[in-house]
């Protein structure tokens, strides 16, 4: 396919004087890691909920694979391999973990309009929810309700329902929030080898620089709603806008 | 033909403005306390029912009669607040839902059991009997009244909400409780402020009603809640221009269908709420977010 | 409690069933087919509620439809008892399908204002009119047909032949509901109930399943019309009225709202107290609305959820 993975163009979304997308021009490649960082305001939670879905676009056109997804609901946008995690852990709280993963891929398996067949008998799904449980490395608490799981753990599990949608576009927002450094690791380590795969293309909302730029391929930094650099780490570690604007700021 | 189109409108206004009545309150007390308060009829109802006692056996005459009948309420308004509702204000939605559902119920039955389950017929108000001659037939006398009541609640709703310091407060807590107890607004009491209010909105308009429907009846608490929630859905709930203009609306609505479609009588209303549902789903003056 | 235990409690039962249907007098038998209908009733709308979180007010207007659209059908079509429930249920999932269309794209609040709403447009809609459902008359003498299956001619004229059918009928709702619960489409319900949003980024479109959900509740809200048609033998428009509705939602929350047997539980105890309380007083409706309100402020989690709770405290 020639088309690129996903394109923007003329992005444009306001709340009242808030500007958070302004003329937002950009393509995303397949298989780039891509990291979009910026100070808090700058709309880069905005921008994921608006290509997403979530909420509607000003103006402006969003094509995934070459194709126009800009009115086409969240559900649809997913099963085409559009999907995200949330910054705040926003799982299915009172149900298993099993069952956690097991929505997402009866989606992806189109079983999920099944009325009459046992969802602990399948075994073709129980296999693939076990294989993303050990990835995240929470298969020895597939029976705990989700709810009762340490604050470290459900953010994993956020990042494996995400993943198990079988995403090509997998938008993270703040993956390693509140993680001890332990579960950090392991985190970025999933995303590392799961790119290095090939099947899914990241893009990671981070305030971590560490995180940033020891991970990403790409990095584009967004201020209020305008892009004001987008490179390579060291492209953008240099760039004086964005020193002045972002990295100046934390020095300072 | 003209005179009886004047009349349907007559008749749909004034019948628009107890319905408004009622809506007024369900959105006040919807907008600062987000509970959609299914037992609002019941206030109608005991609004009446309260108002017709006090004519009928305490001998009061009519106009204290609105009086002490509405004050009644409240003071059943705010046992059900302060001892009731309060309890499930941390609860999910449906528990609120159920609760204010159970209140219709309990009430109802109540109704049935003090005054009797068959209908009562009222008195007329002395001063405001007999009728005045409109587009060549007779029109009561009453229910001119009643359409200048309406406004004027409106009126004095408007002016209370935007120009007192009470109204400003209340706004403040419907648009952001969480500031609102920041800023030192007891939140708890000003809920119970807002719903024996409210109580006393829907009451009043009970107790306008008791010479205008000639009859009491048990069911008059579950007809005008209806009517509420079709002008909630079509005005926007939490929107008090909304449910104005939205009971004026199927005030009419329903005197158009009752005069020249008879056998479909509600039926209008709803096709009507459904329309809205499919064009504007929020309603057209959706206020305080649902 | 395992699965092997399950199916005894659910063999111990259909047995205990089948012996009431055997050896019962009239009153026992009708009760119990009270009981079971309502449990129609009930597990069908807590699929709704219970699973998806929805709590509409208007699910008796199904449970109307499927009580006329038998007695339609027997009146003008054939008295084939099948054919009429068969009818009924159509009807009422077809009502469903109109209504909940309207209704599952709001939540929460809107969507009880408009269950209710519909609800009694429903219910004035059955009192108007007249020439064909008879009014606040209802219909009334609907005969029970027989069932041929070939040369043999079942009759239901008698409750303890009905009584059978309606057995038949609770069984198979039992399984289907049961297979429902465990099934995909069950666990995305329970996943909206949980969290919608998060469903929505499955990939799933969670109208579509909360309409399903809606639709399913009103057919078996439509075939427990049905029955309590052929039961009763007339049918009146108060079947629908809301505060009809409110018999599945009280029985559901007496049973146990996340619960498989609450419903049935709650149903039992339902009919039972209903029963019994009628014999003192005509006010049935202020004590439920009592009992409801006891329920929402201190017992939310039902006799099954209660009791379950207790024995987990006991086997620690």
């Amino acid at each position: 396919m020639n088309a690129p993975l996903l394109e923007v163009r003329d992005l444009n979304k306001a709340f009242g004087n808030v500007v958070t997308a302004k003329n937002l021009n950009f393509i995303l490649a397949r298989g780039v890691l891509t990291s979009v960082i910026g100070p808090n305001g700058a709309g880069k939670s905005t921008l994921i909920n608006i290509l997403t879905g979530f909420i509607p676009p000003d103006s402006g056109e969003i094509l995934f694979q070459g194709r126009s997804i800009t009115d086409e609901p969240i559900a649809r946008r997913v099963r085409q391999g559009l999907c995200r995690s949330f910054q705040v852990a926003n799982v299915f709280g009172h149900l298993s973990l099993f069952e956690n993963i097991a929505i997402p891929v009866l989606a992806v398996y189109r079983k999920a309009a099944n009325f009459l067949r046992s969802v602990a008998r399948d075994d073709e799904v129980r296999r693939e929810v076990d294989k993303i449980l050990e990835r995240i490395g929470l298969l020895s608490q597939s029976h705990v309700p989700a709810s009762a799981l340490s604050h470290g753990d459900r953010r994993l599990l956020e990042v494996g329902i995400a993943l198990a949608a079988k995403p090509k576009l997998l938008f993270l927002d703040e993956p390693t929030a509140g993680m001890n450094p332990v579960e950090r690791t392991r985190i970025l380590q999933n995303i590392r080898d799961l790119s290095a795969e090939g099947e899914v293309t990241f893009v990671i909302v981070e305030h971590d620089m560490d995180v940033v730029f020891s991970l990403s391929e790409r990095v584009i930094v967004l201020y209020r709603g305008h892009i004001i650099g987008d490179g390579t780490p060291e492209q953008v570690k240099t760039n004086p806008q964005v020193r002045e604007v972002y990295l100046g700021e934390e020095v300072a | 033909m003209l005179e009886s189109l004047v009349h349907v409108c007559l008749a749909g206004i004034s019948a628009g403005m107890f319905i408004w009545l009622v809506a007024s309150g369900l959105t006040l007390i919807f907008g600062v306390l987000r509970v959609l308060n299914f037992a609002h009829g019941s206030f109608y109802m005991l609004g009446a029912y309260f108002c017709y006692t006090c004519l009928k056996f305490l001998g009061i005459d009519f106009w204290l009669g609105i009086i002490v009948g509405p004050l009644a309420v409240c003071a059943v308004g705010y046992v059900i607040e302060r001892w009731l509702l309060r309890q499930v204000y941390d609860l999910e939605l449906s528990y609120q839902l159920l609760l204010t559902f159970a209140l219709v119920l309990i009430c109802d039955e109540l109704v049935k059991i003090i005054w009797g389950a068959g209908s009562i017929g009222s008195p007329t108000v002395p001063g405001l009997s007999g009728s005045v001659r409109i587009a060549g037939r007779n029109f009561p006398v009453y229910n001119l009244f009643i359409m200048a009541v309406g406004p004027l609640v409106a009126l004095g709703l408007w002016a209370f909400l935007e120009k007192s310091w009470w109204g400003r407060i209340i706004r403040a807590a419907a648009s952001d409780r969480e500031m609102a107890a920041a800023i030192g607004v007891r939140v708890p009491t000003l809920y119970t402020a807002v719903f024996v209010f409210g109580a006393w909105l829907s009451a009043v308009g009970g107790a306008l009603a008791v010479p205008y429907v000639g009859l009491l009846t048990t069911g008059m608490g579950e007809g005008i809640i209806i009517n509420a929630f079709v002008v909630v859905v079509i005005g926007g709930l939490g929107s008090l221009k909304g449910a104005f203009l939205g009971a004026l609306f199927i005030g009419l609505l329903n005197s158009f269908g009752t005069r020249y479609i008879p056998a479909l009588d509600m039926f209008l209303t709803f096709i009507l709420m459904g329309v809205v549902l499919l064009w504007r789903p929020q309603g057209f003056f959706a206020g305080v977010d649902r | 409690m395992n699965r092997h235990w399950k199916y005894l409690i659910a063999a111990l039962v259909l047995a205990v069933l089948i012996a009431i249907g055997y050896f019962s007098g009239r009153f026992v038998l009708y009760i119990t087919m009270k009981i079971m209908i309502l449990s129609i009733f009930a597990m069908g709308y807590n699929i709704l509620f219970g699973r998806t979180g929805l709590l509409s007010f208007g699910h008796a207007a199904f449970y109307g439809t499927g009580a006329y659209g038998v007695a339609l059908c027997s009146l003008h079509v054939h008295t084939h008892p099948i054919l009429g429930i068969l009818a009924g249920i159509v009807a009422a999932a077809l009502l469903a399908l109109i209504i909940g269309f309207f209704c599952v794209r709001h939540t929460e609040i809107y969507f009880a204002m408009l269950t209710l709403a519909f609800g009694m447009m429903v219910f004035s809609l059955m009192w108007n009119l007249r020439d064909i459902t008879g009014g606040d008359d209802g219909l009334s003498g609907i005969v029970r047909g027989s069932i041929s299956l070939g040369f043999w001619k079942i009759s239901l004229m008698k409750d303890s032949q009905f009584y059978y059918l309606v057995l038949f009928f609770f069984a198979l709702t039992v399984f289907l509901v049961d297979r429902m619960y465990r099934s995909p489409f069950g666990l995305v319900l329970a996943g909206i109930r949980e969290n919608h949003v998060r469903t929505e980024f499955s990939g799933l479109g969670v109208k579509r399943y909360r309409l399903a959900a809606f639709v399913v509740s009103g057919a078996f809200a439509g075939l427990a019309g049905a029955l309590g048609l052929l039961l009763e033998s007339n049918v009146t428009p108060f079947s629908a009225h809301w505060s009809h509705s409110a018999n599945p939602v009280l029985v559901s929350l007496m049973g146990g709202l996340q619960t498989f047997t609450g419903p049935i539980v709650g149903s039992v105890v339902f009919v039972l107290l209903r029963e019994f309380i009628q014999r003192f007083t005509q006010n049935w409706m202020l004590w439920f609305g009592l009992i409801l309100l006891a329920i929402i402020l201190g017992f939310r989690g039902g006799i099954v959820g209660s009791t379950s709770q207790l024995l987990k405290k006991f086997a620690k």
